[in-house]
């Protein structure tokens, strides 16, 4: 018995660490900074997930490290508890702490970071994913991305490369920002292929966030896409995204990753080979930019940046080499967007 | 006057009556599972939605059932003994991380070990508080829950960061080996005699082979496992002294404890039993993703709770529970539109419990269930495709309409959910 209650005494005081731990991340950021004293004190708040979600959170972290590199300064990470009920409370905590800028990762952020840019009008906030035009403070600069026109050119590649002419979009949850994943990508499919099926759906309806982190249901849905035809399916989908690789690998078939480049980070040879090329939101490319023009005194609050494929802000990924071969169909593509010949949809057409 | 007194038997019944209504339990459930399938297959060839009983519906089924069947087992066992136990999801996350940490080393067998030692690691915190303690039985569960999250985000933390097989705060490195499936030779594999029966999309013959099929084909490990566990709990807990004993536990624990019953080393067993099965429920997602990530589980858990009172704290119910959730969850997973053929469903089946209800003189429910199937009728006729929102739901909406219709008889474990203090009863 005595045993047992040390297991208890021991599992809370674990659980107690864990939290202090969610609050004080980030040593090897400010590490790498080294003693560069005037450059920014930057504050990264983090999505649900935190660093090593191998998404978002480590392609912003990845941009920090890129902006330090050129401009000195340090960062302080901090991440969200399990429910995600404190983001205020990171973003008034760094505030507090003297860090600016501060940039809060994710969409999620949108409800709280008004309020607490409106108490310190002297700190610079940027929200990954955000608007920073609502909010109705002017110090919150909103890094948005097309993600349209990087979806456009990920349905250019699955029509491409699909021999049977069907083809699927498996998204996360079914908010405007994942419609316009779809808009794009089913633009694009039927830009090279006008007659080709695109499968659509949704793991989770608006407001239920468990679809972005559902591999099992990320799985059925992909599978069903399969087994009905689809020969690339591509994962819009966050965390359930593994779902999607591993009913394309028990498939024999092909999938398209997203945000990051998931053949770098998926670590299984077995769902490497069947990840053909990933949609990537260039975050760490958008938060150095951020900074960088934190730095020369160019940033302006209270309007969005949006990163588009002219500034490089999307675009595919070409690791495992399954499209180089059709690479000048994709630049083709990339120019005509840049050139404004094609307009990409935001919205699903029906 | 002339004629003999009547017998006691069952009173005379034609031969055909006998064929549906003689023989025992066995019989009548395998008229009721016939019928279902020849509903099922009429409302598919009516609505022309081949989903319905596809093999790739039925795979999915599998697999969103599984894990809820798995938890809902281990419920049966902790509130069998007694114990109320709302943590189940909580042991369940440990499940998923004892998993991806052993599964990423040790390959499958060693996930399998892994997330029962957590579950069962959470299962005996669960134990030492409600029964040693006697702390509520719901307050503790709802601990190890919030302490489950916490503990598997530390070690998370702890373990994964900087690891060079991969992972992070989220996620584990890839299991180092997968787990095997089977499927039936020459009928769901090679040949594929079954799928290609299926494609033919004939009545009742294509919708049996493609269940068989969905069943039988590349069947994962633990789905065999999991189901061989549902009549082996039942033979467990119902056919050995053992189970009398774990049961008397959970109805009348003073009387067992005068008759010699060890009852909190029983509640002890039961519970570790609940939470090892619980983090077995755990490794069945790990296997589906090859990877344990932070919230997989996605209230699994409460799910498995939900389908363990459904089922009436019996195995066969809590089976049926988990598999009507997984068949509708997989049904909107897999075609909106085929979510609106359930409807015709739910009329025609309505409408015979209407029949039924007015045969036997209780006439206000045969109204109340008529309107509904009208309701369903006119909803099947005049609905394309229901909205996401509420597709998404169907499962929730489904097993609560059954639970409401069905199941008004529920009967929970007598001393379930309080505490037992030796020679305070």
């Amino acid at each position: 018995m005595k045993l047992a209650a040390l297991a208890i005494a021991g599992s809370l005081a674990l659980a107690a660490c864990a939290s202090d731990e969610t609050g004080s991340g980030g040593g090897s950021g400010s590490g790498a900074s080294g003693g560069s004293e005037d450059g920014p004190k930057i504050g990264l708040a983090y999505d649900t997930g935190g660093r090593g979600d191998k998404s978002f959170n480590d392609s912003a972290y990845a941009g920090v490290e890129a902006a330090i590199e050129a401009n000195g300064g340090e960062v302080q990470e901090l991440s969200p508890n399990a429910d995600a009920s404190n983001r205020a409370d990171l973003l008034t905590q760094l505030a507090d702490d003297g860090y600016n800028p501060i940039i809060a990762v994710g969409f999620n952020y949108a409800d709280v970071i008004g309020d607490v840019a409106e108490q310190y009008p002297d700190t610079q906030f940027a929200i990954v994913d955000g608007t920073g035009v609502d909010v109705g403070a002017d110090n919150v600069t909103g890094l948005q991305f097309a993600a349209n026109q990087g979806s456009f050119l990920g349905g250019v590649a699955a029509a491409t490369k699909s021999e049977t002419g069907n083809v699927g979009f498996v998204g996360g949850v079914q908010s405007p920002l994942i419609e316009s994943f779809e808009a794009g990508f089913t633009a694009g499919a039927k830009a090279v292929k006008p007659d080709i099926t695109v499968q659509v759906q949704y793991i989770s309806p608006a407001g239920d966030f468990s679809g972005f982190n559902d591999p099992a249901r990320g799985q059925i849905v992909a599978q069903g896409m399969y087994d009905a035809g689809a020969d690339i399916v591509y994962a819009a989908a966050g965390g359930s995204g593994i779902g999607v690789f591993q009913a394309a690998a028990a498939s024999g078939k092909r999938a398209i990753g997203v945000d990051s480049d998931q053949y770098e980070t998926v670590g299984d040879p077995a769902l490497q080979a069947v990840i053909m090329t990933s949609v990537l939101k260039r975050v760490d490319n958008a938060v150095e930019a951020y900074i960088g023009s934190f730095v020369d005194g160019s940033v302006q609050g209270g309007q969005d940046v949006v990163n588009d494929l002219s500034t490089e802000g999307v675009g595919l990924s070409y690791s495992g080499g399954f499209i180089d071969d059709i690479k000048s169909t994709i630049d083709d593509y990339t120019q005509q967007i840049v050139d404004g010949e094609i307009t990409v949809p935001e919205t699903p057409s029906n | 006057m002339s004629t003999a007194a009547p017998t006691t038997a069952a009173p005379a019944r034609g031969p055909v009556t006998e064929l549906f209504l003689g023989g025992g339990r066995g019989r009548r459930l395998t008229w009721i599972l016939v019928g279902l399938l020849v509903l099922v297959s009429a409302v598919r060839v009516i609505s022309g939605e081949q989903a319905l009983t596809s093999s790739s519906t039925m795979a999915a089924t599998l697999l969103l059932a599984v894990p809820l069947l798995l938890v809902a087992l281990g419920g049966l066992f902790a509130e069998r003994a007694g114990v109320v136990n709302i943590g189940l999801d909580g042991m369940m996350i440990l499940g998923t991380w004892g998993a991806g940490f052993a599964g990423y080393q040790y390959g499958w067998q060693g996930a399998v070990v892994g997330g029962l030692l957590m579950g069962a690691l959470g299962g005996l915190l669960h134990a030492v508080a409600t029964v040693t303690f006697g702390v509520d039985h719901v307050i503790s569960g709802v601990a190890i829950n919030i302490l489950a999250a916490g503990v598997a985000r530390f070690l998370s933390e702890t373990l994964y960061v900087d690891n060079p097989a991969g992972g992070g705060v989220t996620q584990s490195p890839a299991m180092s080996s997968r787990p095997p499936t089977f499927s039936l030779p020459v009928l769901s594999s090679g040949p594929d005699l079954l799928g290609k029966v299926e494609d033919l999309h004939w009545f009742l013959v294509s919708d049996l082979a493609g269940v068989l099929r969905g069943v039988t084909n590349g069947v994962g490990v633990l789905t065999v496992v999991a189901v061989l566990l549902v009549p082996a709990a039942y033979l467990l807990l119902w056919r050995t002294s053992f189970g009398l004993r774990l049961r008397s536990c959970g109805e009348n624990p003073a009387a067992a404890d005068s008759l010699g019953v060890p009852v909190y080393r029983l509640k002890y067993i039961a519970v570790i039993i609940s939470g090892a099965l619980a983090g077995l429920g755990g490794v069945f997602l790990v296997f589906i993703a090859n990877i344990y990530r932070e919230g997989q589980t996605n209230g699994r858990g409460f799910i498995g709770l939900a389908a363990l009172i459904f089922g009436n704290w019996r195995p066969g119910g809590l089976a049926a529970g988990a598999g009507l959730f997984g068949f509708a969850d997989a049904l909107q997973l897999r075609s909106r539109t085929a979510v609106v053929a359930l409807l015709l469903l739910v009329a025609v089946l309505l409408l015979a419990v209407a029949v039924l209800q007015a045969t036997r003189g209780r006439f206000t429910q045969a109204i109340t269930a008529a309107a509904f199937a009208a309701a369903s009728l006119v909803g099947y006729l005049s609905i394309q495709e229901l909205p996401e929102g509420i597709v998404s739901f169907t499962p929730h909406i489904t097993t609560l309409l059954v639970l409401s219709l069905a199941s008004q008889r529920l009967r929970m474990p007598k001393a379930d959910g309080l505490v037992y203090r030796r020679g305070e009863h």
